[in-house]
């Protein structure tokens, strides 16, 4: 599916200049030429305009007119110019041709970008061979697709120790510093400063493949240790190390007697494995005897899944940032990537402030980490619902609005929660003025000031309640009587020693009980008259529908259905319809998308058309199903020439999110253990604030975080995007490496090995693996710039200035890996890489 | 530390296709041709120096009715404001003519110990008790008061409402460049020198966007360099080089590549010139030169709890003179102010968030009572700053000026809150503006208190309940003043544009149906205003 589509269709023009001229017209759509200028000694220059995901630049040739086009050996392209020396009487006719990427190439590197956190180079393969239909099909069918990320717990890590120094004594000591046990696993001990693998491996049955006892001599308080096949690195059996005691030298260790030629003049360079656990608190110590190598690797390990955050999320103990660091981790990891992508669209869109609803139960009574518990609870719980319904075929915009609605945090967001529009009350205005605004209608779009206020007296009433578990569905529950400690005697009531769930309740009482009219015109004096009339600009289905609601005046809890009325009808207005299609364009396609199109005009921009389209896939589905299913929206969308076009790739900039997810993802390899090129445990929300304060779940304007990068791009912004990528490239432990989170570590060299091993010493082969990694849609040769600057980067010392040829570099040596890392992080912090 | 050398940019950025071009309806001349520029933007004046403003955005929308207090008004009273009316001092009447009150707590009592609207001396309006710090720069005649500010048909939406206040062009979303953005490449210095439009705050407002000058926002000024690997001074160079050479390629125009060129461009001019100005916490010793609150003299940007008013004395957390959690926007200002202070840059900006107080408003204390103290300080900090540290920008170079998107219902709601309603309140403050003064006598020579009660005020307020504060909508308050006429007015009298260059800074600013420069009636809603209030 990867052969090139070579464009004839766009080389089917001329350029023709008579030596001599300057310049030349060249007509139709692009590639096109600039001009040519012919120096006096007669060396042509054959300027042109870069073209969208062009793979190769042809500059053909013919002396006159009528002789065939050719490529020929007088000139080479470089870069966006042909040169060529054709002389100084001659005349010629020039033509340029481009190689582009297949349809297929583009479609797959263009939905990696859009409807995923960007590529992994795993996904990157995966997608290019089964192709962008079967991605696109199994993207839009979550429900089909087992990921388990959530209900498997973390495993334990295979973990790479290096270490050089002097040799001392020729004896090698392993221990731990507690009770306790782990796995070890292919020691190599050689000389020199760099695990050469050129050379001899100075330790015996590095491998743990036969016995203890000869070689390796096991002291008493490591007696139960064994060689074991239940983890292993390499060979069939691993070293399980178990300690009843604490170790510190020869006799209370693990140890083999190494040559008489180790010596402590020279330089060695330990390597071994061991096995890191979570959970874990002992040391391992692996050192020579005397003053020689020492290495003391902490067996705990950070955890990178999202599991043991999940089971906290459900139990309601979680605080925000396990929420935050569960997102991330979901959205870096899961093979959903759709969904992830639209899990946080909705969180975005029917934007809810955490620290709100954690102030209002702190004022409630609670202490402020319980206050913060219930509150990322209720967060987690909407994103939850949300994302089950997304899991059903035909879930439709209306599933989405109704449990935002009867999600606490937006009760309390919003200020529903203590609206009274009963007797001389005036109801809130929040909620009716943003679910007209920012969730449903769009700005201006078909409400004005007396629907809000109807509308704030339908949901007047709308308020939360603490009820008992088996409750949480009932609005008209009461607070639960169901006591944590039913002995206490003295406010036996009080919040605090009540057991059961926050959740919506609905207060008939403060319920405006008298005649709504909504959606009406009025006149002069401000009296409702007739229905408001859906404008002429829609058109066909939609225009001159009237679509306006009256309400009788009514008392009693079945008021409830008034507001549930409300939604119902507006979830499927053309105004919704336009609203949504119009983010959900910016979301995917770019941000250049509007509300207010005349849909009459005779001339239409695609971007209009598109919009129109999802439009009408709303209105009338065509599988018969109830209308504003999201998924036909979206199919519309991902099949639309704006989408699929060579223009469309690399149009949007990243939100921070994407920004750090895709940074993450661009590297993350699974390795042939199971474990990946790229640790994190998640802890990355300080990344997003320092971005432009994107905190998640915790936005306090109710638009949500924009999606157009004229809300993020400012060069203090930049600053901290390019800040976060060199440390994320860091080694652990270098200065400044917490910027790109401290406990998220990435292997380049690892991946290196594992991806691209034949190009592991030459600057052109890696700058071109990391080029396709990064960049896949721009096309191979619009990257010859970006190349000459990752070549020059790799083939000069850390000075800057030194030449330092690349190849000289030993792999697995620290000057390698500094190199690499520096590499890739100077790749990632260009213009091009805040692009999607 | 990190030098990028700046790059010939422009001719490649002039390649790019001006995306925006759509969107760019005002139609603003090249910025690079100063020779033919006009105004005097940017220009030294005879004292040397050039006149800067700075903005502080009140987003979320600021009450403006329980800011500058009507207290003469029998409207604004606990029937209408149940649990937020800011009650007049039986003690310190508010007819009384003369200088605004200023309560000085002194060493022992809490800092806004005082309860009540603080007179302003014009017979009829006060201020929240929390702005008690503006009392002096009022009454030294550097502080104006504007009420009853807003637009023709007003939106009631925050994101439309900051969107025209930003983009100077009420009712129009398609311009999708700021106000100031427009002044700044009047000046013709965009692009020219590396600073001139600055905010600091999470990311860059719209009233200093533009696609064809890149302004300048920091997220945090501490951090302000990059890092690399290896993350050592020869190692940094290497990264900035390569990235240098990298932000030299050409690409094929899409959309969003200008911008990001732009802001690269502007990442790299700017890098040198903050790494030499200290931005850090130690270097944050700047303290007023007097005793104004009758204790000692207080550090002038609150960034700790010792730097918080009195409370390094006692340790005593009622002499704070800013909530704790007002300590990142007071990093923001002194950064702001810093940079006005020590570079090329005109104009300077910070938004404080936070206003929508829908619930649980409050009155002398509680959640607004608590931003309107940060305003207070803020307004009363900068003065000190440009007075008493003064380097290339003294206090009567500089203007500043709060802007909020509307102002809330005059009727309390059913959660001690105010919802979205029109006019709202502005202030102004400044050496160089036209302030309060005082008469031989002590009363009033000159008010400095636009449209909110006062004999000088030539729309009248109307009290009562069909009043001021009910005449938008029959709801509302209702406008007498557009926040163009004031902007536009500091613009050119104070900025040095010329009056063409303020049509096209703010559009429409000469058509007499939007009465922007002289009293008269705004077509658009048939409500009359007072054009430039006398300001400068």
């Amino acid at each position: 599916m990867n052969s090139p589509s070579f464009s004839l269709h766009r080389a089917a023009f001329l350029a023709a200049v008579v030596v001599g001229t300057l310049g030349l017209t060249a007509a139709g759509v692009p590639p096109v030429l600039d001009g040519v200028q012919v120096d006096a000694g007669g060396v042509a220059t054959v300027s042109f305009e870069p073209s969208p995901a062009v793979t190769e630049y042809q500059v053909l040739r013919a002396p006159r007119l009528g002789a065939a086009f050719a490529q020929d050996s007088i000139g080479t392209v470089d870069g966006f110019a042909w040169k060529g020396s054709i002389g100084t009487a001659a005349a010629g006719f020039f033509q340029l041709r481009t190689v582009e990427l297949s349809p297929a190439e583009l479609t797959a590197t263009t939905l990696l970008q859009r409807i995923s956190y960007g590529p992994t180079p795993d996904e990157l393969e995966r997608v290019r061979g089964i192709g962008p239909e079967a991605f696109l099909a199994e993207q839009l069918a979550p429900e089909l697709v087992n990921d388990a990320i959530d209900t498997t717990p973390p495993g334990p890590v295979w973990r790479k120790v290096t270490a050089s120094g002097t040799g001392s004594a020729p004896k090698l000591y392993i221990y731990l510093d507690a009770a306790g046990e782990t796995y070890l696993d292919d020691f190599r001990l050689v000389e020199g400063a760099v695990d050469d693998p050129g050379k001899p491996n100075l330790i015996q049955n590095a491998g743990f493949e036969t016995a203890l006892g000869t070689n390796w001599l096991v002291s008493t308080n490591l007696i139960a240790s064994a060689l074991s096949p239940d983890q292993v690195h390499g060979g069939s059996l691993a070293l399980h190390l178990v300690s009843t005691a604490a170790g510190s030298s020869e006799t209370t260790s693990i140890h083999q007697n190494l040559p008489a030629t180790v010596v402590a003049s020279k330089t060695y360079t330990l390597t071994y494995w061991y096995l890191a656990q979570p959970g874990q608190t002992a040391h391992l110590t692996v050192r020579l005897s005397g003053s020689g190598i020492t290495s003391v690797p902490s067996l705990a390990t950070g955890s990178d899944s999202p599991a043991p955050l999940f089971s906290k999320l459900t139990a309601g103990t979680a605080a925000i940032n396990d929420l935050r660091r569960w997102h991330f981790l979901h959205a870096i990891q899961s093979r959903l990537q759709l969904t992830e992508i639209l899990r946080q669209f909705w969180e975005n869109h029917f934007v809810t402030q955490y620290s709100k609803t954690r102030d209002y139960f702190d004022n409630a009574g609670y202490d402020t980490a319980t206050a913060g518990n219930i509150s990322t609870w209720l967060e987690f719980q909407e994103n939850q619902r949300w994302n089950q319904a997304m899991l059903r075929p035909d879930v439709t915009f209306l599933d989405l609005l109704r449990i935002s609605a009867e999600s606490p945090a937006m009760i309390i967001y919003l200020d529903t929660v203590g609206s009274k529009g009963n007797g001389s009350n005036i109801a809130n205005e929040n909620y009716g003025r943003e679910l007209c605004e920012l969730f449903t209608f769009g700005v201006d779009n078909g409400y004005d000031q007396q629907d809000i206020v109807q509308i704030s007296r339908l949901w007047s009433g709308w308020s939360i309640e603490l009820v008992a578990s088996n409750n949480v569905a009932n609005p008209f529950a009461g607070r639960t009587t169901n006591y944590l400690d039913p002995t206490v005697v003295t406010n036996r009531s009080a919040l605090t020693n009540l057991l059961g769930s926050w959740a919506f309740n609905y207060k008939a009482a403060n319920h405006n009980t008298g005649i709504k009219k909504v959606f009406f015109q009025h006149d002069a004096a401000g009296n409702p008259t007739t229905g408001k009339l859906v404008p002429a600009r829609f058109g066909a289905p939609w225009a001159g529908r009237d679509y306006s609601l009256t309400y009788a005046a009514a008392t009693g809890t079945n008021t409830v259905q008034e507001a549930y009325r409300l939604i119902e009808h507006m979830a499927n207005q053309p105004f919704t319809e336009e609203f949504l299609s119009v983010k959900l364009c910016r979301l995917f396609v770019h941000d250049g998308f509007q509300i207010g199109y005349d849909f009459t005009d005779d001339v239409t921009s695609p971007e209009e058309d598109l919009v129109h389209a999802c439009m009408l896939a709303w209105e009338n589905p065509t599988n018969g199903g109830p209308q504003g299913q999201l998924r036909q929206v979206l199919q519309v969308i991902f099949n639309s020439d704006l989408f699929r076009s060579h223009g469309a790739s690399q149009q949007k900039v990243k939100t921070p999110l994407e920004f750090v997810v895709s940074s993450l993802r661009a590297l993350r390899a699974v390795r042939p253990d199971g474990s990946y090129t790229v640790f994190t445990d998640g802890d990355l929300s300080f990344a997003l604030s320092r971005m432009g304060l994107m905190l998640l779940f915790d936005r306090m304007e109710p638009n949500g975080y924009p999606e157009s990068a004229e809300g993020w791009i400012s060069a203090g912004t930049l600053a901290e995007r390019l800040r976060f990528v060199q440390g994320a490239l860091m080694p652990a432990g270098m200065s400044g490496k917490s910027d790109g989170g401290a406990n998220t570590v990435i292997d380049p060299s690892g991946l290196v090995q594992l991806k691209a091993p034949a190009a592991a010493r030459d600057s052109g082969a890696i700058a071109d693996y990391f080029l396709d990694l990064l960049f896949p849609a721009e096309g191979k040769a619009n990257l010859a710039a970006y190349r000459a600057v990752a070549v020059h980067f790799l083939d000069t010392a850390d000075d800057g200035t030194t030449a330092s040829p690349f190849a000289a570099l030993t792999p697995g040596s620290t000057d390698y890996d500094t190199r690499l890392r520096g590499l890739v992080a100077a790749l990632m912090t260009t213009q091009r890489f805040q692009e999607q | 530390m990190n030098i990028i050398n700046r790059r010939s940019f422009l001719s490649h950025a002039s390649t790019l296709g001006i995306g925006a071009a759509l969107a760019s309806l005002v139609d603003i001349p090249l910025v690079m041709k100063r020779v033919l520029a006009e105004g005097a933007i940017g220009q030294p004046g005879p004292n040397g120096r050039v006149k800067k403003l700075f903005f502080i955005f009140l987003r979320g929308a600021n009450d403006g009715l329980n800011t500058v207090l009507p207290l003469g008004d029998s409207a604004y009273s606990a029937t209408n404001r149940k649990s937020i009316l800011i009650d007049s001092d039986p003690g310190q009447p508010f007819a009384a003519h003369g200088r605004a009150l200023f309560p000085v707590s002194g060493p022992s009592t809490a800092t806004y110990d005082y309860a009540y609207g603080l007179p302003l001396g014009n017979g009829f309006a006060g201020l929240h008790p929390a702005l008690k710090f503006l009392a002096p720069i009022y009454n030294a005649g550097e502080l104006a008061v504007l009420h009853r500010v807003g637009y023709p048909r007003q939106s009631r939406s925050h994101f439309d409402s900051q969107n025209y206040w930003e983009n100077g062009t009420p009712n129009n979303n398609l311009i999708q460049d700021g106000l100031l953005y427009r002044a700044m490449v009047e000046s013709g210095l965009a692009n020219k020198l590396p600073l001139t439009g600055v905010s600091i705050g999470s990311s860059l407002p719209l009233i200093l966007r533009g696609s064809k000058a890149a302004m300048t926002n920091l997220t945090d000024p501490t951090r302000y360099n990059l890092l690399a690997v290896p993350n050592t001074a020869a190692g940094n160079l290497k990264a900035d080089a390569a990235l240098a050479a990298a932000d030299q390629a050409r690409f094929v125009d899409k959309r969003d590549r200008n911008l990001l060129s732009l802001q690269y461009q502007n990442l790299a001019s700017t890098l040198d010139i903050f790494a030499h100005l200290d931005f850090s916490e130690a270097g944050n010793t700047f303290v007023d030169d007097e005793a104004t609150d009758g204790d000692q003299p207080y550090y002038l940007f609150p960034t700790t709890n010792e730097k918080n008013g009195g409370y390094i004395r006692a340790k005593d957390t009622q002499k704070y003179v800013v909530p704790t959690s007002a300590y990142g926007h007071f990093q923001n200002l002194k950064s702001a102010a810093m940079v006005l202070n020590k570079t090329s840059a005109i104009v300077a900006g910070v938004s404080i968030d936070g206003w929508d107080t829908h619930s649980k408003q409050g009155g002398a204390t509680g959640a607004q009572a608590n931003l309107l103290r940060r305003v207070g300080w803020s307004a009363y900090a900068l003065q000190k700053y440009f007075k008493k540290y003064a380097d290339q920008c003294r206090w009567e170079d500089l203007v500043v000026v709060t802007l909020s998107e509307f102002g809330r219902t005059s009727i309390e709601n059913s959660d001690g809150g105010t919802d979205h309603a029109e006019a709202s309140a502005m202030l102004v403050a400044g050496g160089g503006i036209k302030g309060f003064q005082a008469d031989a006598l002590g009363g009033v020579k000159r008010s400095a208190v636009f449209n909110c009660g006062g004999d000088a005020d030539p729309i009248p307020w109307q009290v009562g309940p069909t009043g001021s504060m009910f005449q938008a909508q029959s709801r509302y308050l209702k406008r007498n003043t557009d926040y163009r006429s004031v902007l536009g007015k500091l613009i050119r009298d104070h900025l040095g544009a010329t009056p063409d260059q303020l049509t096209r800074i703010i559009p429409g600013y000469a058509n007499p149906a939007e009465s922007l420069a002289a009293r008269g009636i705004q077509t658009a809603d048939k409500t009359e205003i007072i054009g430039e209030p006398d300001l400068i």
